[in-house]
């Protein structure tokens, strides 16, 4: 994840036409170019490469360093093959056009391919090698083509005066069945001096696989922020997920209630909610159907089946918020199935107490405790669930008329 | 009353280590082993064996940046007799220089080292030139006997900083 600029200088000359690499030298080439700019860009987003040509009229740059991907791959398009490649220029111009990045902060690179031979004094090379390492200028070379003994001991010399603490590197790649991108992914051209390399290159090569095999897809000692960034909103996402799921599951409970007197869910160890849950109701159907609901409500409690109280819970804050006498009723449901977890018998109790019930029934606004419906409901405390369920639809027609 | 300010500039004088900006330090043409560190900071630069070494050529080019403006008073450079740096120049101000570069612009200040200077003496820096120094650039142009290696022993960078002078400034008032 170093910080870099990198100026790639391609070779076009006429030795780039032969076959021996395949398609063509000059393709194996471009193909190796593109997947570097590829990994540049990808191991640090702020890094930028640059092209330059070596051969035809003159060094070219094609493009100055630039961290825009596209642009590059774009430049690489109608290249011409000719001429001979003139490596010291090069490199010259290379490094001025790396000396001129806007990011001073960059440490600055330079990639060589160098595929036709070296017309250079071995001393040249090594006087140009000098003046990088003072300018602390990493260089690597890719030596590929043609094959002769002084190029490679040239580029050696090259590479050896401007490497400092093992930052430039040398590669050689003679022609065979595999492409010369394939053979340059291992290499330390690619990975970088060691730093985050294995991760980096797995990626490439599975062309972005989940970074090879990291949570999220990034190395969490490469880049600790966007791991952690990445956790958090992946929990965040999952909550809310829940919570969404938990919302559609009441919303589909209300309607469910609105419809059957009484669900057969059993929620054995969740009573304290149904304690809740029935004042909850006391509440919510104030405003509907007051008294088939309520009793729906007061039978859920006596019953030990209740309904998917669970899924109730969020609403019954703001019931309570509402209406103080509820929130007392609340209290005391609460205290009630604290007290024992078993608490339906308990509630039964309570509910059988007919001037507690009573009293709660006052307070609640809109229930007459004289209503007739009421009463019934009060002494049908006690009954069957079937048996609620007659009282239940009679108050519904009463309500309707 | 000139007289006066003028020793208390040297009464003032601190040790500007304390307000070097110690990740924008760098230096070019260094050696791997012989590093900047060796001739900064604290502990190294007392240690006479640890010194910073030129690498490819005798040249060095050190830019260091402060956390806050200063005014140089005077600079220590102390080195080898036979390879210590002999022509150094100065330039306040400017960001990121290369050796290609460093002949574009006149130095704020030259000094040519001695073997005084090489062993301790301050040099007297043109005070009116450092009076807000933001960071400051040291470009060791050759050594003494112009041999392929520099060292540097330790430098000390020694001055004032605004709130010091300010804080002289409201004394005087006072009196």
């Amino acid at each position: 994840m170093v910080l870099e600029a990198t100026m790639i200088c391609i070779d076009n000359s006429e030795w780039m036409r032969n076959g021996d690499y395949s398609p063509s030298r000059f393709q194996a080439q471009a193909d190796a170019v593109n997947l570097i700019c590829g990994a540049k860009t990808q191991s640090n987003p702020e890094n930028t490469v640059g092209v330059l040509t070596m051969a035809g009229k003159g060094v070219r740059v094609l493009v100055t360093p630039t961290s825009d991907l596209g642009k590059i791959l774009a430049c690489m398009h109608g290249l011409e093959i000719g001429g001979e490649m003139n490596l010291a220029a090069g490199i010259q111009v290379a490094q001025l056009a790396l000396k001129h990045r806007q990011n001073k902060k960059q440490q600055q690179r330079i990639i060589v391919f160098a595929g036709s031979p070296v017309k250079f004094d071995k001393k040249v090379l090594e006087m140009i090698g000098r003046k990088l390492k003072k300018n602390s200028v990493a260089l690597d070379v890719v030596n590929f083509g043609e094959e002769d003994e002084a190029k490679t001991e040239k580029l050696e010399a090259l590479v050896a005066a401007v490497n400092n603490n093992d930052s430039s590197h040398i590669v050689h790649v003679p022609p065979g069945p595999s492409a010369l991108s394939d053979v340059l992914i291992s290499t330390p051209i690619f990975t970088g001096d060691g730093e985050g390399g294995s991760g980096f290159a797995a990626a490439a090569a599975a062309a972005a696989a989940g970074g090879a095999g990291f949570e999220f897809g990034v190395d969490p000692n490469l880049d600790p922020e966007l791991a952690l960034a990445l956790r958090v909103s992946m929990e965040e996402e999952r909550a809310r997920q829940e919570a969404a799921a938990k919302k559609a599951a009441e919303e589909a409970a209300k309607q469910e209630k609105g419809e059957q007197s009484t669900s057969q869910d059993v929620n054995m160890t969740d009573t304290a909610k149904a304690g809740t849950s029935e004042s909850e109701n006391k509440a919510t159907d104030l405003t509907d159907d007051e008294n088939a609901l309520l009793q729906q409500a007061l039978a859920m409690s006596m019953d030990d089946s209740s309904s998917n109280i669970a899924t109730r819970d969020t609403d019954m804050p703001e019931a309570a918020g509402d209406d103080q006498d509820l929130a007392l009723a609340l209290q005391l449901s609460v205290q009630d199935s604290m007290k024992d977890e078993s608490s339906p018998a308990d509630m039964s109790k309570l509910l059988a107490d007919q001037s507690f019930v009573s009293s709660i029934l006052a307070s609640l606004p809109g229930v007459d405790p004289n209503d007739p419906s009421v009463k019934d409901l009060l002494a049908s405390m006690q009954n069957q669930s079937e048996h609620k369920k007659d009282e239940d639809k009679e108050p519904k027609e009463e309500d309707k008329k | 009353m000139s007289a006066e300010s003028a020793s208390a500039i040297q009464r003032n004088q601190v040790d500007l280590l304390d307000f070097v900006d110690w990740s924008g330090v760098e230096c070019l043409n260094q050696s791997g082993t012989h590093s900047l560190p060796n001739a900064l900071k604290q502990g190294y630069r007392e240690d006479e064996g640890l010194v910073l070494e030129s690498d490819a050529d005798e040249q060095l080019l050190i830019y260091i940046p402060f956390n806050q403006v200063v005014k140089l008073h005077s600079i220590i450079i102390k080195g080898p007799e036979e390879e210590g740096p002999k022509t150094v120049k100065l330039f306040s101000n400017r960001e990121h220089m290369g050796f290609s570069n460093v002949n574009d612009f006149p130095p704020s200040d030259t000094a040519v080292l001695s073997e005084d200077n090489l062993k301790g003496k301050p040099v007297i820096l043109k005070y009116v030139k450092f009076q807000n120094v933001r960071s400051l650039t040291v470009f060791v142009e050759d050594n003494q006997s112009s041999s392929d290696i520099t060292k540097v022993q330790k430098i000390v960078l020694c001055g004032t900083t605004s709130s010091v002078h300010l804080m002289r400034l409201s004394g005087d008032a006072i009196l």
